[in-house]
């Protein structure tokens, strides 16, 4: 997987890209145990098109497949690994980029949505796995609470969490 | 909760205690094993599901 980053980061310094962060199942790996996943996902900040407002993500497409890596329906297949590159869809999404955590993968520099950002994320998309992987965060101890409450409140997502804290965090007398 | 059901839950926490602090280059290893396998259970014949006129019964 070293290799993604290795063509990221080139990406990056060829100003194809602005910065990146690791999401998805691969981000909430560095935090909890490994995560069964078949693809990458890279949260992307790219420039708008001069002529619109649109946010496209062609410039990746072009470089990669430029330079023989194919495209797969919403992935880029690189080095074997299927990769969606994702625009931020919000403003949640943007910050997360802003302020992924810098680590490295066998001596290659990358940066991976923090903990906090990853279950705001995994909330707001909220189908079960993401439900799943929220617990996960929660049972493991990695979370703020006092980051993850103020990241919840900026991007009003704390009616959310009372709705999952009811059904899957309730008592536990309640389940019958 | 059984004596044996107890341990059983106690190792399990303890090795996801210790899968969660290796290195992100070791558990991102294990997560391309761990992706190997999917593919691999993915492909066997057995997952693959039967037309409604093949089935028994």
């Amino acid at each position: 997987m070293k290799a993604i980053f290795e063509v990221i980061n080139r990406m990056q310094s060829e100003e194809v890209i602005g910065r990146y962060a690791i999401g998805g199942a691969v981000g909430a790996t560095f935090y909890l145990e490994p995560l069964a996943t078949l693809d990458v996902g890279i949260c992307v900040s790219l420039g708008s098109h001069p002529e619109s407002s649109l946010v496209t993500l062609a410039p990746i497409y072009d470089y990669l497949t430029s330079r023989g890596y194919i495209a797969d329906k919403e992935y880029l297949v690189i080095e074997g690994w299927p990769v969606q590159f994702l625009s931020p869809a919000d403003a949640l999404d943007e910050e997360a980029v802003k302020e992924a955590v810098e680590t490295e993968v066998d001596g290659v520099r990358t940066w991976v949505i923090t903990a906090e950002h990853l279950a705001a994320i995994a909330l707001r998309t909220g189908r079960a796995k993401d439900f799943a992987r929220i617990l996960q965060f929660i049972e493991s101890g990695v979370l703020d609470p006092g980051r993850f409450d103020s990241i919840l409140r900026r991007h009003g997502l704390l009616e959310k969490l009372e709705h999952f804290e009811v059904k899957f965090l309730g008592d536990a007398d309640q389940s019958g | 909760m059984s004596e044996w059901m107890r341990k059983v839950l106690e190792s399990k926490r303890a090795t996801r205690q210790r899968l969660q602090q290796l290195s992100f280059s070791e558990k991102l290893e294990l997560l391309e094993k761990l992706r190997e396998r999917s593919l691999l259970i993915a492909k066997s014949p057995l997952r693959q599901r039967r037309r409604p006129d093949q089935q028994n019964g």
